[in-house]
């Protein structure tokens, strides 16, 4: 026995997609009036609409001294507070007795960017930085040791303050 | 409450303590812990810090804890509103020149001055124009750096050497702002046993350094030991940082070496993170040793132990290992006509003057009494002829043993040197040294302590007592050996 389908009886009136095509239409063709949204990347990363916030937290940076040192006087905080186990710290001492980090390397790809590190830092020498553009041809590359981290030039994160919760 | 005892109240706590005890001490047993710098339990009273004031009834002013003997219904507030802000001035007063270079300092993390500051000091400073007093760096002795800008002039360091030590090296020189410790200038702190004045100290102000930079106090793993350094069997804490022993401390026992260690002891560490181990059992295929599991060379030692015709043992072992890896090394041996024979190292004597029957013995071996209790003798040279025409030679623990043998050789131990005469053992066993086991010691008083184990033993290495328990319980009850 044959299913038996109810044909409706609509007015012209109703089925036609003339008037939604033509409405969609004019949608569209009213873009081409608007102010241009559309940002150019790679050539331009930034423009007066948009831009990366200044608590943006991207990979890190380290901050040297005049002569050019790593300002890190390897306390040890860093890798205590981060929650991801990414930044591997051996201390030692240079000529004049300093304390400095002999190695400091951050594996970005098991870091969270929480920014813990540079909150914890006493010496204002990490920091995590306003950058995002991290692409390399191999994985290794990803570990950063202290003259990657110091020959970094981006911007540092200004990270949230609390007495500025809403960055103004 | 039992007679003889004076009872006070500390904090609204009553305690009875015996006559002549200080506040400071009473207070720690209602469980109150008075700020305290100068004061130690190990040294005179000295009363120079100030820092231990506590208000007490019917005194005209504030006491200090460590200097006033407790007397009957005496009420101690230690927590009142005078006594905590005199406490707090101290405080500021030691902070006007303390550097605060707190992320360099290696005492961060284990600091009293800054825990007290912590817990009662105020957050600022009132004397932030003026700078703070720099002097450099001083080097004191083979192993004590001197950093007096972060001194508070506590002068432990100055009463254990002149008073538990007794070589007055070390005392305040100038006055006022401009004091610090000073060294004689012919002398060295070179005394056996200063490097106590490392711990001592209350701040960062002498440091080891061995322990320069090596690691930060909240990094380390701390295990109850006892050092092998000798035979007076100290009670240490052997401090690991991601499984590597970094550094050696005196565990306070009142009965054996109250709050000290000796140098000797403190540096004998280095050893237990040798990287040159043996980390499988090894058994002879031919000229060749052969890697294997622990099933496999159980049962080769198994079967030479049964499979000889002489019933003839020498066991040399070392003074080092567990009484638990002595006793069983005894009991494979069930049934066996068994000679047990140790070697003990000999040094210098150095006694710590300040404190009876307290020394660096010159016999450094840590269980040379425990040996001797389970029937192993000194006499190693005789055993070493023995071993000779014995069937089976077992070797516990000791790679320089220049044993030779017509019969089978055993060697259970954690390295194996280049030309050792171990080499040519039938079967080798590799077992965890001390920082990797359990186990006991007995001192040369007869007194036997137990060591806990610190990190994990390498490869395949178990601890001996495990290897010659598989071993004695495979031979079967003594019995059944006949």
């Amino acid at each position: 026995m044959p299913i038996g389908v109810k044909v409706m009886k609509r007015p012209i009136k109703q089925t036609s997609y003339l008037r939604a095509t033509l409405k969609g239409m004019a949608l569209t063709f009213s873009h081409l009036l608007r102010p241009k949204v559309t940002m150019q990347y790679p050539e331009e990363k930034s423009s007066k609409d948009w831009t990366l916030s200044s608590r943006w937290r991207g990979t890190h940076r380290m901050l040297t001294d005049e002569q050019g040192r790593a300002k890190c006087v390897a306390c040890g905080l860093c890798p205590q507070i981060c929650p991801a186990n990414c930044i591997k710290l051996v201390p030692g001492e240079d000529e004049e007795g300093n304390r400095y980090p002999l190695i400091y390397e951050i594996d970005e790809f098991r870091c969270i960017f929480c920014g813990y590190c540079q909150e914890v830092c006493p010496e204002e020498a990490i920091h995590v930085g306003v950058h995002y553009e991290n692409s390399e041809y191999s994985r290794d590359r990803f570990v950063y040791d202290l003259e990657r981290l110091s020959a970094q030039t981006h911007p540092v994160s200004t990270l949230w303050d609390p007495s500025d919760p809403k960055g103004e | 409450m039992a007679d003889g005892l004076i009872n006070l109240t500390i904090d609204g706590a009553p305690v009875s303590v015996p006559p002549g005890t200080l506040v400071i001490e009473a207070a720690k047993q209602a469980g109150v812990l008075v700020p305290h710098y100068c004061y130690h339990p190990g040294l005179p009273v000295a009363g120079v810090c100030r820092m231990c004031l506590v208000e007490i009834e019917k005194a005209p002013k504030l006491q200090i804890a460590c200097a006033t003997t407790v007397t009957e219904g005496m009420v101690v507030k230690t927590q009142a509103p005078a006594a905590k802000d005199a406490r707090q001035g101290v405080l500021e007063f030691l902070l006007i020149n303390h550097p605060l270079d707190c992320p360099i300092c290696d005492q961060a993390g284990e600091c009293e001055l800054q825990d007290f500051v912590f817990q009662e000091g105020q957050a600022r400073t009132r004397y932030a124009e003026f700078a703070k007093r720099f002097n450099p760096v001083e080097d004191f002795g083979p192993d004590v750096l001197y950093v007096p800008n972060r001194c508070i002039l506590c002068t432990r360091c100055v009463r254990f050497m002149e008073d538990v030590a007794q070589e007055p090296v070390l005392n305040v020189s100038e006055r006022g702002d401009r004091a610090f410790i000073g060294i004689h200038p012919e002398a060295r702190l070179d005394h056996p046993w200063a490097g106590n004045v490392v711990d001592l100290c209350p701040v960062g102000s002498l440091l080891s350094k061995d322990f320069l930079h090596k690691a930060r106090a909240w990094e380390l793993d701390k295990t109850a030991s006892i050092c092998t350094g000798c035979s007076q069997g100290c009670n240490i804490t052997l401090d690991t940082r991601d499984e590597v022993v970094v550094r050696v401390r005196p565990r306070p026992n009142l009965e054996v070496n109250r709050y000290f260690i000796c140098d000797h002891g403190r540096m004998h560490y280095k050893w237990m993170n040798r990287g040159d181990r043996i980390e499988a059992p090894l058994v002879r295929a031919g000229a060749e040793l052969k890697a294997t599991d622990w099933d496999e060379a159980l049962d080769r030692v198994t079967a030479i132990l049964r499979g000889t015709e002489g019933r003839t043992a020498v066991a040399l072992v070392s003074p080092g290992a567990s009484s638990e890896a002595l006793a069983l090394a005894k009991r494979v041996f069930t049934g066996f006509t068994w000679t047990g024979a140790f070697q003990v190292v000999m040094g210098e004597d150095a006694p710590l003057a300040g404190v009876p029957d307290l020394a660096l013995r010159a016999e450094r071996a840590p269980n040379a009494k425990g040996a001797e209790n389970l029937g192993y003798t000194r006499d190693y040279a005789p055993a070493l002829a023995a071993a000779k025409t014995a069937a089976v030679v077992l070797v516990l623990d000791d790679p320089d043993c220049a044993v030779d043998t017509n019969g089978a050789l055993i060697y259970l131990g954690t390295v194996l040197g280049e030309n050792a005469a171990c080499r040519r053992a039938d079967v080798i066993l590799p077992i965890a040294n001390v920082a990797e086991e359990e186990g006991t010691f007995t001192n040369r008083d007869g007194r036997t302590q137990r060591y806990y184990q610190a990190k994990p033993a390498p490869g395949m290495a178990q601890p001996a007592a495990w290897v010659l328990g598989q071993l004695a319980a495979a031979m079967g009850p003594a019995e059944a050996q006949r």
